[in-house]
């Protein structure tokens, strides 16, 4: 059957391409899932993709993921940094789970974007690589649930 | 490792980029290899095991060659002991990968070659 997967992205990513573009870039969201889609349609998966603002509503969109999802692709924004309960959805999923990052969190200069609370309950971790750390992910999401 | 790299060869002959490998045990020789790609290569994906947590040198040489670096780790490092969820590499490099095994190396080539196409990017 088909594989079905599941992207969200966090507080303040529906606002790519109008905030801080030196670190984010000049796309929008919406073209990140353009691409995603399209990417989908290649590798023969189904993609659904989300954004919230809301903390508790990413918690609701992952405690109804299993069952209608086979992994998800995460890009939590700040609350990657802070959020146990993210950390908590997560795990409770008993899905694969990969984290996402626009950019090189590693490189940045405040020091709280250096820890992810998340990273521990996922499988893996890309970031740095613009949109492409979205398009990656699903690849090995892919590669991950195929074998 | 031999295994990898011939997936990653695969990969690359897909992508239509050429590759060449190199292993060392010593972080001496990593040094000199990562100086010594200065203009020669247009990208390095590198695994820098345990020194990726405490090699300045390692940090200081990737800075220096002055050619894109992408950070990859078969395992998720952040899983495990606290000393390894440090990278003191990562600051010098585009971006990290880690955790899909063999394909982090898959996706870190992918990564390298597509980054360059990426409008996206500053």
């Amino acid at each position: 059957m088909k594989k079905n997967f599941l992207v969200i992205s966090g507080p303040n990513l529906n606002l790519l391409g109008t905030r801080k573009t030196s670190i984010y870039g000049e796309g929008s969201l919406e073209d990140i899932h353009r691409s995603l889609q399209q990417r989908a349609e290649e590798l023969n998966v189904g993609v659904e993709c989300r954004q919230f603002n809301a903390e508790g509503a990413i918690v609701d969109c992952l405690q109804e993921a299993p069952g209608r999802f086979d992994g998800v692709i995460i890009n939590a924004g700040a609350l990657a940094h802070y959020s146990y309960t993210l950390r908590s959805a997560i795990g409770a999923t008993l899905l694969p789970c990969i984290e996402v990052f626009i950019s090189n969190v590693y490189a940045r200069e405040e020091e709280f974007r250096h820890k992810s609370v998340i990273a521990p309950v996922c499988v893996g971790v890309i970031s740095g690589f613009g949109k492409k750390s979205y398009l990656l992910a699903l690849d090995a999401l892919v590669n991950l649930t195929e074998v | 490792m031999e295994d990898i790299n011939a997936a990653v060869a695969a990969e690359a002959g897909k992508l239509s980029v050429t590759v060449e490998f190199y292993q060392s045990n010593t972080e001496g020789e990593l040094v000199t290899f990562i100086q010594q790609c200065r203009g020669r290569v247009q990208g390095i994906l590198l695994n820098a095991g345990a020194y990726t947590h405490y090699s300045v040198a390692l940090r200081d040489a990737i800075s220096a060659a002055q050619v894109p670096t992408v950070e990859a780790h078969i395992s998720n490092i952040y899983k495990r002991e606290a000393f390894r969820h440090i990278s003191v590499i990562a600051p010098v490099c585009i971006g990290q990968i880690c955790g899909f095994g063999a394909f982090s190396y898959i996706v870190g080539l992918r990564a390298l070659i597509e980054e360059r196409l990426d409008p996206w990017l500053v």
